[in-house]
């Protein structure tokens, strides 16, 4: 009996708390500041096998506290392989003005504020952190906002704060979603089905919550709001009846879903004879895949980058695959951790400095930099670039480009 | 009243699922006493299998499907072989500690030596298609899933009820030691258990990756969870209440999703949790109670 009550509370316990743009054609570099710009160009292009004289100046130390786990591993991973490569190719390209790169990354595990404890101890200059606010947040109590964090893959709104150096590298949610909103009402839809965990919960029913309020506010009418649970639900019989009661089939269907999610639902109303819905999510289906999944055809997302043969993020993509013997995965992330180390380094030259509230408060003020994710403008904003939101859909088995929203 | 006739067969569907997952964890409790948080490794390597058989390799479903059960069988048994055979006799508490070690070694193993990332693979072609039957939209995969569980259930029944290996179960289940002193081998009854636990998680594991077309290294743990819930609902140790309690579950879900206010819609998880914490504040021992001899 004790036994079992045991048993049954650790279950229980256990069971609740489970419940719970565009590459850019020019060089790169910064509008403004003093320190003058960086040619991504040219540290692109260099050759490892080739390399100018190794840079002998003060190092520039770039800190990457970064979450290997199956949480955030997805793009954290590939970000911290490719960004001591593109320190490589600085390197070899000749380094900053003289300076060398160096790249140190410490993983967050279950203490994100000892792996911030510990970069800051080496003397990193800025940090780059991963998404979500369980480890940004650790991370920004242990900087005490004095110390630039770039948090490269997010697009959480609460995680930008100029004030105390927090800084998104990207679109947040609602640009993210507003754009989405656009783009089914310029496409003609008027009518449309939004799949949430909740409203106001970060990410999952932050970005439907943002859809909703656009596509509303741009005339379009929202006939039904479905619940489900985000990374795990793929069993949508009970929405799919009541949508199939109220569809003129001719809504678009949003969702901040992964891709198994999406195309397990699209498979569930298609076998309720709902063939002509248009399906849109967020930069969780380039995540999780998209591109790849079974079913995907016609489905449109918002991804970071764009990325076409032969740009230059996929050169750089290419590039490493060819000098580290692997590909990296979530390729249209990539850009954004590369540029969290381009933009505070670019702080570095503008303010001239290596003392770390300066760089701050240089980075504050950029405008117009020109990334390998597109222009990035810190200056006027609470961190949250204003950036162009690309919309990609899988036509013919590709996925294409089909618009550009802002 | 059709939507409630669809949410019904919606949920037996999903319960069959669950049932299976139930029955394999409530057979190893029968045995070992323990509570198996590592059940749902057995889907995530099965996971795998599928990704890369049929995701990478474009290998047909029908090939497939033996695989996945096997590998479920074999990671049975090998993890009982490899960790819970290492501390046999331990305390119950050890024994749980240890299901949760496996859990987090295997979902390791696929983070650090395949990806962090969400791995797919197409779903058969069939699982979306639906039939009609007056007013109500049936799916064929709930017609199928619930008629391959009431078959894995006769012959799971059989198995216990008509061959030596069943009865050596229910004895070793019903007291382990009096089962050894009669004769029972104690180390074939326990990898027969594993065996038999693998066998159902395979089978449940077939329709859950079908649904799912995808795998990630910590996979296992929305199944496993449905499993240990279901068997905790039933009865720990009971298999029939393990098979009701799957599908209630079910069930539950289902209808609660359907009939909750859309303003409170997204609690349903929440919601089923409440209402099993009410069961076992009431009845703490499941629907179903067992009589155990206690092993001391």
């Amino acid at each position: 009996m004790k036994l079992r009550l045991v048993v049954t509370l650790l279950a229980v316990f256990g069971l609740i708390a489970a419940a719970c743009g565009d590459s850019s054609e020019s060089s790169g570099g910064s509008g403004g500041g003093s320190g003058g710009g960086l040619d991504i160009d040219a540290i692109l292009g260099a050759d490892l096998a080739d390399c100018a004289d190794a840079p002998s100046g003060d190092p520039i130390k770039v800190g990457m506290a970064m979450d290997f786990s199956d949480v955030v591993g997805f793009v954290d991973i590939p970000g911290s392989n490719l960004v001591p490569y593109v320190a490589e190719l600085a390197n070899c390209s000749g380094g900053i003005n003289g300076r060398p790169i160096e790249v140190r990354v410490a993983e967050v595990g279950d203490d994100a504020a000892l792996a911030t404890a510990e970069l800051l101890d080496w003397g990193a200059h800025f940090l780059i952190g991963p998404p979500f606010a369980d480890f940004a947040l650790p991370i920004l109590q242990t900087t005490e906002g004095k110390v630039p964090l770039f948090v490269a893959a997010s697009t959480e709104p609460t995680l930008a704060d100029a004030a105390i150096n927090s800084y998104l590298v990207t679109f947040d949610d609602h640009q993210m979603s507003g754009a989405a909103a656009q783009w089914a009402l310029d496409e003609g839809i008027t009518r449309a089905i939004v799949f949430t965990e909740g409203e106001g919960i970060p990410y999952t029913g932050v970005n439907p919550d943002a859809f909703i309020a656009a596509f509303e506010a741009g005339g379009g009418e929202v006939v039904s709001i479905q619940t489900y649970v985000w990374a795990a639900d793929t069993d949508f019989s009970a929405q799919v009846n009541e949508i199939a009661g109220i569809s003129e089939n001719n809504e678009v269907v949003f969702s901040a879903a992964l891709g198994f999610q999406v195309t397990a639902l699209r498979g569930q109303l298609e076998g309720q004879g709902l063939d002509a819905l248009t399906y849109i999510g967020t930069d969780a289906l380039d995540a999780t895949g998209i591109q790849v999944e079974a079913n995907n055809e016609g489905i449109a997302h918002t991804p970071h980058t764009s990325i076409s043969a032969g740009d230059r993020i996929d050169s750089l993509l290419a590039g490493y695959e060819a000098a580290k013997g692997e590909a990296l995965e979530s390729r249209g992330f990539m850009a954004l951790y590369v540029d969290s180390m381009f933009v505070g380094i670019q702080g570095m030259l503008d303010c001239d400095c290596n003392d770390s509230e300066k760089i701050g408060e240089a980075v504050k003020v950029i405008s117009g930099f020109q990334g390998l994710s597109g222009e990035i403008t810190y200056d006027g904003t609470n961190g949250i670039p204003p950036k162009a939101v690309p919309i990609n859909r899988i036509v013919d088995g590709e996925d294409v480009l089909v618009a550009t929203i802002g | 009243m059709t939507e409630l006739l669809q949410n019904l067969i919606d949920g037996l569907g999903r319960g069959s699922i669950y049932a299976l997952l139930a029955l394999g964890v409530a057979v190893v409790f029968g045995v070992m006493h323990l509570l198996n948080f590592a059940h749902g490794e057995m889907i995530t390597v099965a996971g795998y299998v599928a990704f890369w058989t049929i995701g990478t390799n474009d290998w047909s479903w029908w090939l497939v499907v033996p695989l996945i059960v096997l590998s479920a069988i074999a990671t049975s048994l090998v993890i009982e072989r490899i960790a819970f055979s290492r501390v046999r006799g331990a305390s119950d508490f050890t024994l749980l500690l240890t299901s949760f070690g496996v859990h987090f070694v295997v979902s390791a193993i696929f983070l650090l030596y395949v990806s962090a990332s969400v791995k797919t693979f197409p779903r058969p072609t069939w699982v979306a298609n639906t039939y009609s039957v007056r007013s109500l939209n049936i799916e064929v995969f709930d017609t199928v899933v619930i008629g391959v569980t009431l078959v894995t259930l006769i012959a799971t029944t059989l198995l216990l009820q008509r061959t030596m290996f069943g009865l050596s179960l229910r004895a070793a289940a019903a007291d382990f030691d009096t089962a050894r002193l009669m004769g029972v081998k104690s180390d074939s009854v326990i990898r027969g258990a594993f065996a038999l636990s693998g066998l159902l998680a395979g089978i449940a594991g077939v329709f859950w990756l079908m649904r799912a077309g995808s795998t990630t290294p910590t996979a296992g743990i929305d199944p496993m969870l449905k499993g240990v819930l279901a068997a905790l609902i039933g009865g720990l140790g009971s298999l029939r209440g393990a098979v009701i309690g799957g599908f209630a579950l079910g069930l539950a879900e289902v209808l609660l999703r359907s009939r909750l206010p859309d303003s409170v819609a997204s609690l349903t998880e929440g919601v089923v949790f409440l209402l099993i914490a009410l069961l076992f504040i009431f009845r703490p021992q499941g629907l179903i109670t067992v009589a155990h001899a206690e092993r001391v």
